[in-house]
């Protein structure tokens, strides 16, 4: 099975530089990955070394906390798809969600959603952080405000997907949303593990890829 | 010595924090009369609306922690929390730029911000844990040269906090141009001391209480 096509490559390092991004967006092309996922401030860079490529450019938002106020997210949003992001990817408002204020959950994401229109929203959980209701609360609020990815994790937590958090979610959301897994996934065989249990996509970490030099077997 | 309190901003960034803990946050800050207390931008308004009528100001973090977002975006955010109430603005430096040494993009990003403060403080937080020595020097004198008010050394989400090399070197660049914020892993009243010895203005912590207590 080819998985290319299932892959976000990804690179969210806060010391990223210019010709890492370039490099970025060229290993992507090369492999056929489906997009590449980068912070905001790059998005214009790589929208330009990715335009005549089926490779789309995915922009997190609210990144890595989901902290920020909802206007600053939802004017992030914005800035990225102007500067040619065909996805976005926001955090939840992990405090908000703590705090059982389901409501401005529920508005923060909302008001990404409807601020972006037919754009692709991806929506991260953050699971290490939540337990299995929160997981399932988190969820139910995300099929409220019509997303169309759950994502499992920052890559910036103490952890990253797991099996069993994504067969909760998948149980949860069913066929109303698709699911990214990503956070410690590096190699082939964990991939397959999680395209096996209804996962869409995974995050790649194009550090950890490139550690063991798996561009290549990996697609 | 101005009263050891009067240096901390009182500091809860968690992404999980949750409104209760922002309150009593709040409450601490006003009992031991910190400086500030300073918050994620969600909690801006919520932190102002519990620190009324004291002298607590409240300072928000911008493009927190990576400082990798858009400047349009960093920009916004500031916009925001001043509308909601920040006396202060911690944004973080584009480290990225700063690697690629596209030092007119890293001073671009800071001015910016600091165009839209009609007369609020802006500290720049460089991450000395991700630079060398010399980037040290380099973000320090382009954080001066954008017109911030504080050079900042840490998010406390990177590797490691504010190492009293690293806080020296800064003020041998800044001098009186720019106050200096110690942060991340100032945990006692005998670390918070040398610091301000070394002549650090702002010491940003969630362990104020201990610091000023000594318990």
């Amino acid at each position: 099975m080819n998985i290319s096509k299932h892959i976000e490559y990804t690179l969210l390092t806060p010391t990223t530089t210019e010709r890492e991004i370039i490099d970025l967006c060229y290993e992507a092309i090369q492999n056929d990955f489906y997009s590449v996922c980068i912070n905001s401030s790059y998005v214009a860079l790589a929208s330009q070394l990715l335009e005549n490529s089926p490779t789309k450019v995915c922009s997190v938002v609210g990144f890595p906390f989901g902290a920020m106020s909802t206007d600053a997210k939802v004017f992030e949003a914005k800035k990225a798809i102007e500067d040619g992001a065909e996805e976005i990817e926001m955090v939840i408002n992990l405090g908000f969600l703590k705090s059982k204020n389901y409501v401005s959950v529920l508005k923060d994401i909302s008001d990404v959603k409807m601020a972006i229109g037919n754009t692709t929203l991806k929506v991260i959980l953050e699971i290490s952080e939540l337990n299995k209701n929160e997981i399932i609360k988190a969820c139910e609020i995300c099929l409220d405000a019509n997303v169309d990815f759950i994502k499992t994790s920052s890559g910036f937590s103490k952890g990253g997907a797991t099996l069993t958090a994504t067969k909760i979610i998948k149980k949860t959301i069913k066929d109303s949303a698709k699911i990214t897994a990503s956070g410690d996934i590096e190699d082939l065989e964990t991939s397959m593990k999680y395209l096996e249990v209804g996962v869409h996509r995974i995050g790649f970490n194009a550090l950890l890829n490139k550690k063991a030099k798996k561009a290549r077997p990996i697609s | 010595m101005t009263h050891l309190s009067s240096y901390i901003d009182h500091t809860l960034l968690k992404p999980t924090a949750t409104k209760a803990e922002i309150i009593q946050l709040c409450e601490e800050a006003k009992k031991f009369r910190f400086f500030s207390v300073c918050t994620n931008s969600y909690f801006t308004s919520l932190a102002k609306e519990h620190t009324q009528n004291s002298n607590v100001k409240v300072c928000t973090v911008v493009g927190f922690p990576l400082g990798a977002m858009s400047t349009e975006a960093k920009i916004y955010e500031t916009i925001q929390a001043l509308k909601d109430g920040a006396d202060e603005i911690d944004m973080v430096i584009n480290l990225g730029l700063l690697k690629a040494k596209d030092y007119t993009g890293v001073i671009r990003d800071i001015a910016s911000v600091k165009n839209r403060l009609p007369n609020q403080v802006l500290k720049v937080i460089i991450e000395t844990c991700y630079l060398t020595e010399d980037e040290i020097i380099t973000a320090s004198e382009l954080t001066i040269k954008a017109g911030a008010d504080f050079i900042k050394t840490s998010t406390g989400f990177g590797p490691h906090g504010a190492t009293i090399e690293h806080v020296r070197l800064m003020k041998s660049i800044a001098k009186d141009h720019a106050k200096i914020k110690a942060s991340g892993g100032i945990k006692d009243f005998k670390t918070a001391i040398e610091y301000i010895k070394l002549g650090v203005d702002r010491i940003g912590t969630s362990a104020g209480i201990t610091i000023v207590t000594g318990k």
